[in-house]
């Protein structure tokens, strides 16, 4: 069966300045642990969960990411999608917790270039600078009327997941900034 | 280039744009030249042009009166081509180009000879409130005839015809500091504040910064010329990578918490420019620290005929010489109360504009000023005043009369400047609703405390001249310098309430608010018809309302006001400052939020499908649904009951995708359902479904779903598809405030799953060989079951739920293979002539079965008993939402509206949804009403309309009669059940 995530970005959101690129499949989970057990599902479970809302951890396989007081998101590969699924359900015996599949629930973006927070500012309110959103900091947030969630992963790199519905409307926004953005600099 | 023939009035030598290119521009169909860097009215004005509108009501003849955004009167429409067309543009802030084109607005058939201007002669029948008052009878009359009148008579330019053809940009901005304002205070702050090496954004509504410093270049800063220093101290800034400099940019806003809206106009003054960029671009800053340096705007003297055009402000003079070059006339006269009047006049002077007279309405004038005028042979008159001004479309001289002789003489003259004084601009600072207090040196309000982290400097903080605004700038950006400055004096003046004259007041024409044609005597007539408010005053003469928000008229109407009320100008108060400062385009505010980016508009992953199969999309909530999916030559009502019927007889297959769905996960997740729902969900087995209803804390319906049981602690909820974020908040809501003691967390899955439903007695057999791990038989998969396995290979949870009541699967797969699976059943199901169906089929499938839908079939007043579903309210639970209030007397009262099926006497008519129902058709009217359709459809499978209905009392009246006025006719139909279509659910268990 073919995976298709209909999404189309903008041929011109490629150059140096912004780039954006739609992630390939990922595997998703919301997972919903009291905060006081943490430590130990932590250990029980082998997953590197941040303590901190707005914190991330990655290895190379997997991203997690805390976005509320008693709320985490781990993504990963596909490949390590049945591992994570044996992990989660191992340890619900001895933990009171949720984790829900929301794999095909987001789309992921990986947005690059120097343009690249001023491209997220256009619709999203939060401070982007590195002061303020440093490597590794992410946020459920907005775009507009969009719910985002955004992570940053390198100075000029952001990955930004929304709900499948919301994606074309956040890339509309995206190629109109590339038109402004490209002609100012040429003029 | 002194006395061109093209722009006569330019004056060789002064102001920055001298030497720069002349281009040819064109206003009202005439072409004119001009030089690069001017706005309209500084190159007209450089052509002897001054009349350049039409005033608001009286169509009186007016020209500019201000050389800044300040200006009221020299409104244009601005026409860059098709689509393109911005009316009541400033002219004193429209930069041209080669190729530009503006004109006129107001006026019919031209500028010069306005037909309009009858107003003026009969002005004295149109005082303020004189349209409410006269307007009035015929009431019928008001529609056709009064309306239309004044709006065509009143107002200004002509709103756009053709969709804007200009895209518009928007972002968010965040800085530590952010100063408003480009002049010798916001410069002298950002010079400071720079030194922090935190974000600055400096932004100045002008192309370019300097602000007053470009009226004065003659003064000295630091030991070198203002211009200079100016120069120097722009490319400090710009070498500094933690400073934003944005010109052309107006700080429209000030909202909570520090967060401005600022305005930048990025393309108008580009000529030919292509589409698609741009053109303006709303900057939405949160601000650590705001410093407005707005500086202050020069108050016009209220004397009568103070509007016709060549009268203008002296700084506006000033600054026409000094940054554009251009004499605003070759004689003119100063009429002024302060000192700060007599630098335009010296400095017109210096460049051989002949001064021919000034006019001090003081009885007093300082010596060194004498000494000055005197140096020039400029003769000054004091304790006068202006009486009348001569000229039709431009001023030829003016009547000065001196009170205490009774003494008149007549002075020709090509402009008048005038000088009441100065007015801090309070706009921002009051947006933020930072405090304000009454100066009685400066006869003005200054800022008081502020609300934000925000101060004022300059003179919007009332310190006035150069030194002050250094000073002030430095020091609001936390520095300690000391400034050497060379400059005018900018002295003091007296504030004239009323100027002295012997025609009589009610003869006068002294205007107050140019731009809202209000005068003298509108403010005087206001308070004695009672008005003793400001606020009341202002909307009774419009004064200060509207795009000017009274930049040139506040203090003048207030203290007019004042006298006339008996108070002290602090009793009567200031009308309120509204955003935005200047007038913006609504493609500002809309930002890139337009056209498809307007809403989102959300699509199924099965959306682009039904597309290529031509299908007709509804609105769902901001969902697109297919409607239906016509064939060639098919209405909307013959392919619905096509599809209808394809489902009754055979398979229909149809998108649920955009259902809520909710995964409510944890141990105590049934103790949780027990009580959102008002089903019981704790003996629920793994693996099977039920209908759940949820009420609002009221009593009433409020959302509706099917709710499968996965795992002991596990149920997948679905919700309406308008529903879904509410219900999610709701349920959110109580677990976190009433329920906080429950185990249980709730996760949004509307966007995991693609629900493909399959309904029709073949659906089972075109699954079955799609179908792994799932036993398919109807005894190990019952309706009103859940399983989990995969289609077509792909993991699926595969629910027995039927909302036609047909045989039915409800397909969930993860969304992006929803498109893949649904091709390869559409593919297989040809053997069953599968059919598409939209929502208006479901809807038919579904009233046919009597299944509610949530806010068609109920309103927010329907209880369970009221939709006849008792059933699904649990009596043994001690708890849930809304139990406590079906118990309310006025919920279990007798004669409530009830959900009842309707069929009409006469088959063929189909009833308009929302018709009121009366019992009888020959009552007089007005009818008592006893209810109203809620739904109603053509249905192909009986052959009949059916309608379901609320009707007071509907329940016992099964089998009467009642009849629905309709246009046209009164249609007569009776009360069943509302179950049309086999009522026993026989057809569910197709085998």
């Amino acid at each position: 069966m073919l995976f298709n995530q209909d999404i189309e970005i903008g041929a011109a959101l490629q150059s140096g300045d912004l780039s954006v690129k739609l992630m390939e499949e990922k595997t998703r989970y919301s997972l919903r642990i009291k905060p006081n057990e943490l430590a130990a599902f932590k250990k029980a479970s082998g997953l590197k969960l941040p303590a901190k809302i707005g914190k991330s951890t990655r290895t190379t396989s997997h991203t997690y990411l805390c976005l509320g007081p008693d709320e985490w998101m781990v993504i990963t590969t596909p490949e390590n999608s049945n591992e994570l699924r044996v992990k989660l359900e191992k340890t619900a015996a001895e933990f009171i917790y949720s984790y829900t599949d929301v794999s095909h629930r987001n789309v992921g973006f990986v947005l690059s270039g120097k343009q690249a927070a001023s491209a997220i500012n256009i619709g999203c309110p939060l401070d982007l600078s590195l002061d303020a959103f440093p490597i590794g900091k992410a946020a459920r947030t907005v775009f507009e009327n969009a719910p985002i969630m955004i992570l940053r992963t390198k100075t000029a790199e952001f990955q930004l997941e929304c709900w499948r519905s919301f994606a074309p409307y956040i890339c509309g926004f995206f190629d109109r900034y590339e038109t402004d953005i490209s002609a100012y600099i040429s003029e | 280039m002194e006395n061109d023939k093209n722009m006569p009035y330019r004056k060789s030598g002064k102001g920055a744009v001298i030497g720069k290119k002349a281009i040819g521009f064109s206003f009202d169909g005439t072409d004119y030249q001009g030089l690069e860097g001017d706005t309209l009215a500084s190159a007209l004005m450089a052509n002897g042009v001054h009349l350049m509108g039409r005033s608001f009501k009286y169509h009186r003849p007016r020209g500019v009166v201000g050389a800044g955004s300040e200006e009221p009167n020299a409104l244009v429409t601005f026409d860059r081509g098709t689509g393109r067309v911005t009316p009541n543009v400033r002219a004193t802030v429209l930069e041209i180009f080669e190729g530009f084109v503006a004109r006129s607005q107001n006026n019919w058939p031209s500028l010069k000879t306005d037909i309009g201007a009858f107003n003026n002669t009969f002005s004295m029948f149109f005082p303020a409130g004189f349209y409410n008052k006269t307007f009035m009878w015929p009431k019928s009359f008001w529609d056709k005839v009064y309306e239309p009148f004044i709006r065509n008579m009143a107002g200004l330019g002509s709103a756009p015809t053709e969709a804007d053809a200009d895209v518009y940009a928007s972002v968010y901005g965040h800085c530590e500091t952010l100063i408003i304002g480009a002049g010798p205070a916001g410069i002298a702050a950002a010079l400071t504040a720079v030194k922090t090496g935190e974000r600055i954004i400096l932004v100045d509504e002008n192309p370019v910064f300097g602000g007053s410093l470009l009226s004065a270049p003659n003064d000295e800063i630091d030991g070198i010329k203002a211009s200079d220093w100016l120069d120097k101290s722009v490319k400090i800034l710009e070498n500094a990578k933690n400073v934003t400099l944005m010109t052309r940019t107006t700080a429209i806003g000030y909202y909570h918490d520090n967060f401005i809206g600022l305005a930048e106009r990025i393309t108008d003054h580009i000529p030919n420019l292509k589409l698609g960029v741009s053109r303006e671009k709303l900057h939405r800053i949160r601000a650590g620290k705001v410093i407005i340096a707005q500086g202050a705007i020069e108050r016009p003297l209220v004397f009568n005929g103070n509007d016709r055009p060549g009268v203008m402000l002296a700084s506006a003079a000033q600054t026409f010489l000094n940054r554009y070059g251009v004499a605003v006339g070759n004689t003119a006269v100063l009429f002024t109360s302060h000192d700060s009047g007599y630098a335009a006049a010296f400095d017109l002077a210096d460049s051989n504009v002949r001064i021919s007279l000034i006019v001090d309405a003081r009885n007093e004038v300082p010596k060194d000023i004498q000494t000055e005028a005197a140096k020039r042979g400029i003769e000054i008159i004091s304790a006068a005043s202006i009486s009348k001004t001569y000229g039709k479309n431009r001023i030829t001289g003016v009547e000065v009369y001196v009170p205490s002789t009774g003494e008149k003489r007549k002075v020709n003259c090509e402009a008048l400047l005038m000088c009441g004084g100065w007015t801090p601009s309070l706009h921002l600072w009051s947006h933020s609703k930072s405090s304000i207090r009454w100066d009685d040196n400066i006869a003005a309000y200054i800022p008081d405390q502020p609300n934000e982290n925000a101060m004022c400097a300059g003179a919007c903080n009332g310190d006035f001249g150069l030194r002050a605004a250094l000073q002030g700038g430095n020091k609001a950006a936390g520095g300690r310098k000391s400034y050497k400055v060379h400059e005018r004096d900018f002295g003091t003046g007296t504030t004239f309430v009323n100027l002295p004259n012997y025609i009589d007041a009610s003869k006068q024409k002294a205007f107050v608010d140019f731009q809202n044609d209000a005068t003298e005597k509108d403010i005087n007539l206001a308070v004695r018809e009672g008005f003793s408010s400001i606020e009341h005053v202002k909307r009774y003469t419009t004064i200060g309302m509207a795009t000017d928000q009274g930049k040139t008229s506040n203090l003048n109407a207030m203290q007019i006001a004042s006298k006339a009320i008996k108070k002290t100008v602090q009793q009567v108060g200031l009308t309120t400052f509204r955003p935005p400062y200047t007038p913006t385009t609504y493609g500002t505010i809309a930002g890139y939020r337009s056209g498809d980016l307007f809403e989102v508009e959300r699509k199924t992953p099965m959306d682009g499908w039904a597309q290529k199969r031509g299908a007709v999309y509804e609105p769902v909530g901001v969902w697109r649904r297919a409607r239906y999916f016509p064939k060639v030559g098919e209405d909307m009502d013959t392919a619905v009951a096509r599809e209808c019927k394809a489902t009754r007889d055979s398979l229909g297959i149809f998108d649920a995708t955009t259902l809520g769905k909710i995964e409510v996960v944890g141990p105590d997740a049934a103790k949780f359902m027990n009580l959102m729902y008002t089903n019981p969900w704790v003996k629920l087995g793994v693996g099977r479904c039920r209908y759940g209803l949820m009420l609002g804390e009221d009593g009433y319906i409020y959302d509706d779903g099917v709710v499968g049981r996965l795992a002991e602690n596990r149920f997948h909820v679905t919700t309406t598809t308008g529903g879904a974020p509410r219900v999610f908040r709701h349920m959110e809501d109580y677990l976190q405030t009433e329920f906080s003691h429950l185990d249980v967390w709730l996760t949004s899955t509307t966007e995991q799953w693609a629900v493909i439903a399959l309904n029709g007695p073949n659906a089972r057999k075109l699954i079955e060989p799609f179908i792994e791990g799932i036993d398919l038989s109807p005894e190990n998969f019952p309706h009103m079951a859940v399983r989990e396995g995969k289609i077509c290979g792909i993991e699926t949870r595969l629910f027995r739920v039927s909302f036609s009541g047909e045989l039915g699967f409800e397909i969930n797969v993860p969304s992006h293979y929803g498109r893949a699976v649904w091709e390869a059943l559409f593919e297989a199901g040809k053997q069953y002539d599968i059919t598409p169906y939209g929502t208006e089929a479901m809807h038919v499938l579904r009233a046919e079965k009597g299944f509610i839908i949530v806010g068609q079939d109920t309103d927010g007043t329907v209880t369970p008993g009221d939709a006849g579903m008792v059933w699904a309210v649990s009596k043994k639970k001690k708890d849930f939402v809304g139990r406590r209030s079906l118990k309310r007397p006025d919920l279990v009262a007798s004669g409530r509206k009830q959900l009842v099926g309707l069929m009409t006497e006469d088959p063929n008519v189909v009833l308009e949804e929302g018709a009121q129902i009366v019992a009888d058709p020959n009552q007089a009217i007005p009818m008592d009403m006893i209810g109203h359709v809620t739904s109603s459809y053509w249905s192909e499978s009986l052959g009949h309309s059916i309608a379901m209905a609320l009707v007071m009392g509907g329940f016992d009246k099964e089998g009467e009669n009642i009849y629905i006025p309709m246009q046209g006719k009164t249609h007569k139909a009776k009360i069943v059940k509302p179950f049309f279509y086999d009522p026993k659910g026989e057809r569910l268990n197709v085998v």
